[in-house]
């Protein structure tokens, strides 16, 4: 079979609607990054997320109405992988001050249910533990066990002290495991993201972007001529943009899609970069052979006979990266729904800006520098 | 047929490579699956004698069943080993990033801090959350700032800022050190497989924990300070008439039967088979007397079946009540890959506790050449020392960590004045070691779990399927594809692209790599790309056919002409790779990996796979059927 052969399309004069449509694309999506921002999730906010698995169908508000109480703010919720799953997500990642009186009145419940009456002095109280102390070793021990058992985190310390520590998702599960007491569930997945690794990893993730389209720069510029290598680059860059921008309309809109921006996500952006500079090299190269061949030949028509000759191999390999990204998306679970999201639409923006903005980049280069490009 | 020889050799030995290093995936995926449905036959058993079992019980038992099936057998073992390593996202556990709290460090460690002093502390750690600079020099520069010397808060008044800032960051790494070998230690004992504890940069500690299923336990392991004991040990004279009792009630004897048969017993010790001694020494056959060292040894394997048997009520009736048995923290000895752990007969009741101890260090005595220690005490700590040490000389003392015994010097002599020095350690690296464990209990620096990240297993095991179900439907697809387009050229590129698959997954399993589920989806998309590079050539030739060329030449043609462009836009996706891996954490770097490893193979693949098989194919005059 065969498709798309001995086409004769002249894309480049064409180049005009393209500014148009891509321009108009850039803005929306920087429009909507200032106004609307992007949905950052905990990698690079810092916050609290667990993943629960429940035994029966979970209702979503139920469990929202019942954490809305528990003065922790705003937290989300959401599905996660059917509906006995669910997904929690705050970005406290400790106890406010003011709440904490209730979670030491749920601690001391369950001493109370251990020991009556018991003597129990509290020695330290930092932001995610209290330290009680007991009378004896004994004591100390089996408290530690029991607590454990109704699932707090403990741990005995010399001079018969008891360490409890409550982070967020433990107050979290604390609450659900009482409200929801008919319906039990498991913890799937659990991160606790630090401030501080939010922003080193926001700050690497930028980095790393920009240092891939530095080195393609300059590998292209090497390989090539240093016009192909920087239209490659704003294609790359347009790429980019545009999928954020995306990201930015779309988050919350389509229900069941995620499309917060986490490190899987910017994974998806450095692939993306990766295909569609793959696509880009490919007309380039057959530029770069029509220019050796055709040396008197107007520039435009070696680069639009390069876009032609090469229009069935863009489409076939497009479609078979398709085929398997579709396959993530549909097949490939929850946790990769957003990297397959990026890449589905990636493979339609980087074949897009192969053909409609790097390519007319290099032909705008060389009129506007009058400069000749040869080989 | 000559001139492909060379390839067909190069491909096959690739083939049969992979498939060698790929084969202990495949077993241990079936011993998982034969061990699986036995242990499910016991679970059902012991329901169904004993109704009444309480949960907990019942998965303790299956998890001691389960060790001791998987010990049994070293094929299993051996194919555990040198299968395709599992990330963290699937086989379910808890990666964790701690960082020591040089704040609190800092707070411990001022002489006469003023209020002014813990209001820049304050502002020091705040800034150092969002700076590239350590708490200790922004701390630094704000007290100079404010024309004070740092002598006047850390070291002795003639103290240079530079020397002081210099210690106060040695004391910071030391922090680290001490931290991650509590982990280590707690780590070890609680028996993890396969746990990774590293450094990273200078005040941050990586934990991995693979397969814990109860998150809770896992933070367990890492919170609360050390304790750090000092425990006398029991004599053999002591000791070996526990041991003695012990054995013989495992063995089912009841104490009069055993005494008689006990002298007996001995004398036909040489004649027993193992097995038989095995059954009437449950204790003695894994706990091993010999006459050269002073503690039983216990194979690494079998330290949770004797803290079964010891857990065991008829068995703790005979262990009297002020003493305990306690294994060594490191192998006393190891002897053909076998490491042996010493087992301990202690004092349950600690003589003295870490806290008294001021300083240790590490250091080689100058006369002997001899690896010591040197151990310093507060005074309290050495009135106290001073009486032990008199009373029990000759006996030894067990130092404990956290319920493991790092050592357990014998006292030679009163230690009047709190300054003691430790003998008897192998190597200046072994002495470093006891140095850390005895001032783990001395300074608390606290370490904070800056990061956490824990997957069940539920959702780890939930992930592969997907992952798995994912591959296959997204090669089904594209394989169907290409037939469909390139007819029998279609086929050899498929066949090319299971080739890249397979040695994906064997270069993995080679390089012991671990496959994180981005991983998998690098695998996925490698799928979808790596026939990119026999698009391009098919593409290439039947443009050369249609300029009239013959199907040898167009073949020719077709690879030199499009080996340029697929070898750049390979390069520059490979950067990108690179890139991904330097920047990436754990799961992402699983990612770039597979994305790297698959653009090789593809390549690989394309070049001389199909190339191969397509001059093959023309050569023997097959029509070659480009679509």
């Amino acid at each position: 079979m065969r498709l798309f052969e001995n086409l004769n399309i002249d894309f480049l004069s064409k180049r005009k609607f393209a500014y148009i449509f891509s321009g108009t694309l850039l803005v929306l999506g920087l429009i909507s990054i200032v106004l609307r921002g992007l949905e950052l999730g905990i990698d690079f906010k810092g916050g609290s997320e667990i993943a629960l698995k429940f035994e029966n169908p979970i209702s979503i508000s139920e469990v929202r109405d019942e954490l809305n109480q528990i003065g922790l703010g705003n937290i989300e919720v959401k599905t996660f992988g059917g509906e006995t799953g669910i997904l929690i997500r705050t970005e406290l990642q400790t106890i406010p001050e003011n709440v904490f009186g209730r979670v030491t009145s749920a601690i001391e419940k369950h001493i109370e249910e251990v020991f009556p009456g018991i003597q129990k002095n509290i020695v330290e109280k930092t932001n995610d533990a209290i330290t009680y102390q007991f009378e004896s070793d004994s004591i100390t021990k089996e408290l530690s066990t029991e607590l454990f058992k109704v699932g707090l985190q403990t741990s005995s310390l010399q001079d018969n002290k008891l360490l409890v520590r409550v982070g967020v998702a433990d107050w979290i599960e604390e609450v659900l495991r009482e409200k929801i007491a008919d319906n039990r569930f498991v913890v799937q997945k659990a991160d606790n993201v630090g401030p501080k690794i939010g922003g080193e990893l926001k700050r690497d993730s930028i980095i790393a972007v920009a240092l891939a389209l530095i080195v393609i720069l300059v590998y292209l510029g090497f390989r090539f001529k240093f016009a192909f290598a920087l239209g490659a680059v704003i294609a790359l860059f347009h790429d980019v943009m545009i999928t954020l921008g995306l990201f930015s309309l779309l988050y919350g809109i389509i229900p069941g899609l995620n499309l917060e921006i986490s490190i899987s996500v910017v994974a998806a952006f450095l692939t993306l970069v990766g295909y569609s500079i793959n696509d880009t090299v490919i007309i380039f190269d057959r530029v770069r052979e029509n220019m050796k061949i055709h040396k008197t030949a107007p520039i435009e028509q070696n680069i639009n006979s390069a876009i032609n000759k090469t229009m069935p191999r863009t489409i076939i390999t497009s479609l078979t990266t398709l085929f398997v990204v579709a396959v993530l998306l549909i097949f490939g679970g929850e946790v990769l729904r957003g990297f397959a999201f990026a890449l589905v639409f990636g493979i339609f923006i980087g074949t897009y800006s192969t053909v409609f903005v790097a390519s007319p980049f290099v032909l705008e280069y060389a009129r506007r520098f009058k400069k000749k490009l040869e080989f | 047929m000559k001139e492909f020889r060379f390839k067909l050799i190069l491909i096959a030995a690739f083939v049969a490579l992979s498939v060698y290093l790929l084969y202990p995936t495949y077993a241990d995926y079936s011993f998982t699956n034969e061990i699986e449905s036995e242990l499910t036959s016991i679970t059902d058993s012991i329901r169904a004698s004993n109704p009444t079992i309480s949960d907990a019980k019942l998965s303790q038992i299956i998890e001691l069943k389960e060790d001791s099936i998987r010990i049994s057998n070293p094929a299993i073992k051996n194919a555990r080993e040198k299968r395709v390593k599992l990330g963290l996202d699937l086989q379910g556990g808890m990666y964790l990033v701690m960082e020591v709290n040089t704040a609190k460090l800092l707070e411990n460690l001022v002489k006469n801090p003023d209020e002014d002093f813990m209001n820049l502390l304050k502002e020091a750690e705040e800034e150092s959350r969002i700076s590239e600079e350590n708490v200790v020099s922004i701390l630094a520069s704000k007290i100079q700032a404010q024309g004070k010397r740092l002598s006047r808060y850390f070291g002795s008044i003639r103290d240079e800022d530079e020397d002081i800032i210099a210690r106060l960051e040695e004391q910071e790494s030391d922090a680290v050190t001490r931290a991650i070998e509590i982990i280590n230690n707690r780590v070890n004992q609680y028996g993890v497989s396969e746990p990774n504890i590293q450094k990273q940069g200078a005040r941050r500690i990586i934990v991995e924990l693979p397969g814990i299923a109860k998150e809770e336990e896992a933070k367990r392991l890492l919170q609360g300070s050390a304790l750090l004991e000092f425990k006398l040990t029991k004599e053999p004279d002591f000791a070996i008439p526990i041991m003695n009792r012990i054995d013989e009630i495992l063995a089912g004897k009841t104490g009069e039967e055993a005494d008689s048969l006990n002298t007996q017993d001995s004398a036909d010790v040489a004649d027993m088979t193992e097995e038989e001694f095995a059954k009437e020494h449950p204790f003695y056959s894994i706990a091993l007397v010999s006459t050269n060292y002073p503690y039983p040894l216990v194979k690494e394997n079998d330290r949770d079946k004797i803290m079964s048997y010891l857990s065991r009520p008829e068995v703790m009736n005979v262990i009297p009540d002020n003493v305990e048995f306690l294994f060594g923290a490191k192998p006393a000895i190891t002897q053909d890959n076998e490491n042996y752990f010493a087992l301990y007969l202690v004092n349950k009741e600690a003589e003295l506790t870490g806290g008294v101890i001021t300083d240790a260090q590490a250091n080689i005595d100058p006369q002997t050449t001899q690896a010591i220690v040197y151990m310093y005490m507060d005074s309290e700590g050495a009135r106290e020392w001073s009486r032990i040490t008199g009373a029990n000389i000759g006996k030894n003392c067990a130092i404990v960590l956290d319920g493991a015994v790092y050592s357990a010097p014998r006292i030679n002599t009163k230690i009047p004045n709190g300054s003691s020095v430790i003998e008897g350690m192998e190597d200046l690296n072994e002495a470093k070691l006891l140095e850390i464990v005895l001032k783990a209990g001395a300074l608390p620096a606290p370490v904070d779990i800056i990061e956490e990240r824990t997957v069940g297993p539920s959702l780890g095991q939930d992930s592969i399927n997907q992952g798995f179900n994912s591959t296959l439907i997204g090669f089904i697809l594209v394989a169907i594809f290409m037939i469909f387009y390139y007819r029998r050229a279609g086929t050899v590129a498929d066949l090319a692209l299971f080739f890249t698959i397979i040695f994906i997954m064997g270069i993995l399993a080679g390089f012991q790599a671990t496959l994180t589920l981005p991983g998998i989806a690098g695998i996925i998309l490698t799928i979808g790309m790596a026939v990119d590079a026999n698009v391009i050539i098919y593409e290439r030739i039947r443009e050369e056919i249609a300029t009239g060329k013959t199907i040898k030449a167009a073949i020719e043609s077709g690879y030199t002409n499009s080996y340029s462009a697929i070898f750049d836009s390979n390069i520059t996706t490979f950067f990108t790779g690179i890139i991904l891996y330097q920047f990436g954490s754990g799961p992402v770097q699983g990612f770039a990996l597979t994305l790297m490893i698959g653009i090789v193979c593809s390549l690989f693949s394309a070049f001389v796979v199909t190339r191969v098989a397509i001059e093959m194919m023309t050569a023997k005059g097959i029509k070659l059927n480009i679509g």
